[in-house]
């Protein structure tokens, strides 16, 4: 059990639940967003 | 336990990507590039003198950090051991775009055109670098095996994929929805929600789990590989399940690209017509083309009708979606104990909610002018350039050859082009690329055309960025899907999903070619 402490994924994901993969990906696609929107 | 291997993978992956650049950028690489480009301009120059050398700086320092670095056990060592695969995929990524791809497209050309399609065998199975990308990560996978080392990266895929989702949004503008009547809209509703539903229903009947029901009908209903991925994550897809669904989709487009033009001529339909039936029964965007150009070889009207409904079906993805995850959580939990609100506010992927707010700031005209047109937008008014106008040679040459064309509104729109020099409206470039479609003139009079056509035509620089990140994003989720996807796993999935989908899709072609004959005319 201590062996897994820090991983908290699945086979398809390394984070703990769907719900924070998917802020991962808002605050990743913002990013990309924003650097887009102010750089052409 | 301490995630980050101390393996030289990283550091090598990083001089290999230096490499890649530095071929690229000193010009070592011109002769094959020029192979690949077949004479034309090698298109991805610009990604591949820039991208590795970005990349490959970072795996190589990050690379030596874990070869020669202490790691400790926590939750930093834990996300950065994901580095080393994701770097992997990128390559394997990087590889199949630039090259891979490239060279399939060079080997189909080479085995010409295939039939009234006008469409060579690469386009017409859709045999891109996201199909490329998924079949190289399979092979990978069942071939080689995932290195240990790249094992914790691949699982980085479907955020990717969800980030590519998300920025899908800045594509679309509910602008495109005024080029729609009315008839159309409820017939892309009923059309889509149909095939949703009837796929859900024959998996329950046919026994397939529900994560495979669910991708499949996402496919099914909506279109291709945005909807199949966007919908996975809802529906707890595995990796083979969603290339099933791409596979499944992708074959049966094919048959239709030659069924329709066939049964569209039969039934002697307008353009029109058969652009709304192409629209709806076909799911994959090259092979709706594919179909709208066989059955009008020498216009693009049909095709225009087709797109507008193509596009239109990715709008409806939200409510799928929604629908699914609701019926999702009821197949999986019992549907006595499912309270719908409950279950939207706890499983509504906020990843969707992302592509609805990127769709709803790309309505506001932040990212191109609000009548762009999936990124093309008409620029004639403001900022013309005086070199973009048409050279006194050019005039000569298309007034020389001005006899040849027949119809009027195409007689008229030429004499507008050569008096201005310029494509004076939308209405008239559309007729001048049924022109050059029709191949009416000689090669040099539509070689200027088509010049005038990119003159008041083009992709916004911002949309243009954000369809780059979505191919990268794409290309990177589709590879690591790939490497999930082992001969075993595709053994337990079966082929029921392509009877189910055949049935589906026949079902879909036949109503609405039957809807189409009753209610549409000449008008959408």
């Amino acid at each position: 059990m201590s062996e897994n402490k820090y991983d908290r994924g699945s086979a398809l994901s390394i984070f703990g639940s769907d719900r924070k993969e998917d802020f991962m990906a808002l605050v990743f696609a913002l990013i990309i967003a924003f650097a887009v929107y102010v750089s052409y | 336990m301490v995630y980050t291997k101390k393996s030289p993978a990283l550091l090598v992956i990083g001089i290999v990507m230096l490499a890649i650049w530095y071929l690229a950028q000193s010009g070592m690489m011109n002769g094959y590039l020029e192979h690949l480009a077949m004479g034309k301009k090698y298109k991805m120059l610009g990604e591949l003198t820039t991208l590795p050398l970005y990349f490959g700086a970072i795996a190589a320092v990050l690379g030596a950090w874990q070869l020669f670095g202490s790691h400790k056990e926590g939750h930093f060592d834990y996300y950065s051991s994901t580095i080393a695969g994701g770097m992997f995929i990128l390559l394997i990524a990087m590889l199949v775009r630039w090259f891979i791809a490239p060279e399939v497209a060079v080997v189909s050309t080479s085995m010409g055109k295939v039939g009234e399609t006008g469409k060579y065998i690469h386009k017409l199975l859709g045999l891109n670098y996201v199909v490329l990308g998924i079949l190289a990560g399979i092979v990978i996978v069942n071939v080689f095996k995932v290195p240990e080392w790249a094992q914790n990266g691949v699982r980085l895929s479907r955020l990717g994929l969800k980030t590519g989702v998300i920025l899908l949004g800045t594509l679309y503008s509910a602008a495109e929805l005024k080029n729609l009547g009315g008839l159309s809209i409820v017939m892309i509703g009923f059309f889509v929600l149909g095939s949703v539903g009837m796929t859900l229903w024959i998996g329950a009947r046919r026994n397939i789990p529900n994560s495979m029901g669910g991708v499949l009908s996402a496919g099914m209903g909506v279109c291709g590989v945005s909807a199949t991925v966007a919908a996975a994550p809802v529906v707890q897809a595995k990796s083979v399940e969603i290339a099933y669904t791409i596979g499944t989709i992708l074959l049966w487009g094919v048959g239709c690209m030659f069924i329709f033009p066939i049964v569209g001529h039969l039934f002697g339909m307008s353009y029109i017509q058969f652009g709304a039936w192409a629209g709806t029964g076909i799911l994959n965007s090259a092979q709706v083309a594919g179909a709208a150009l066989a059955f009008q070889p020498d216009g693009i009207e049909t095709l225009k009708v087709a797109e507008i409904f193509n596009i239109t079906r990715v709008l409806v993805l939200p409510i799928i979606v929604l629908w699914l995850a609701v019926w999702y959580v009821r197949r999986e939990e019992g549907a006595q104990k499912v309270n719908v609100g409950e279950v939207i506010f706890a499983k509504f992927p906020v990843f969707v909610l992302g592509f609805i707010l990127l769709f709803a700031l790309s309505t506001t005209g932040i990212f191109a002018p609000a009548n762009h047109y999936k990124g093309k937008y008409f620029n004639n008014t403001t900022d013309f350039k005086e070199s973009k106008l048409l050279k006194a040679e050019d005039k000569a040459t298309l007034q020389a050859e001005a006899g040849k064309v027949q119809r009027e509104d195409r007689k008229a729109a030429l004499g507008r082009l050569i008096e201005n020099g310029k494509v004076m409206s939308i209405d008239d470039d559309d007729v001048l690329r049924g022109l050059v479609n029709a191949k009416v003139m000689s090669k040099d009079a539509n070689k200027i055309l088509k010049g005038a056509h990119k003159a008041v035509r083009h992709t916004a620089k911002k949309v243009k960025a954000f369809r780059n990140w979505i191919v990268w994003l794409f290309a990177f989720g589709l590879t690591g899907l790939g490497m999930q996807i082992t001969v075993a796993s595709m053994k337990q999935a079966g082929g029921q999903p392509a009877v189910i989908g055949g049935i589906v899709g026949a079902t879909k072609a036949i109503l609405s070619l039957v809807v189409v004959l009753m209610l549409i005319g000449d008008k959408v």
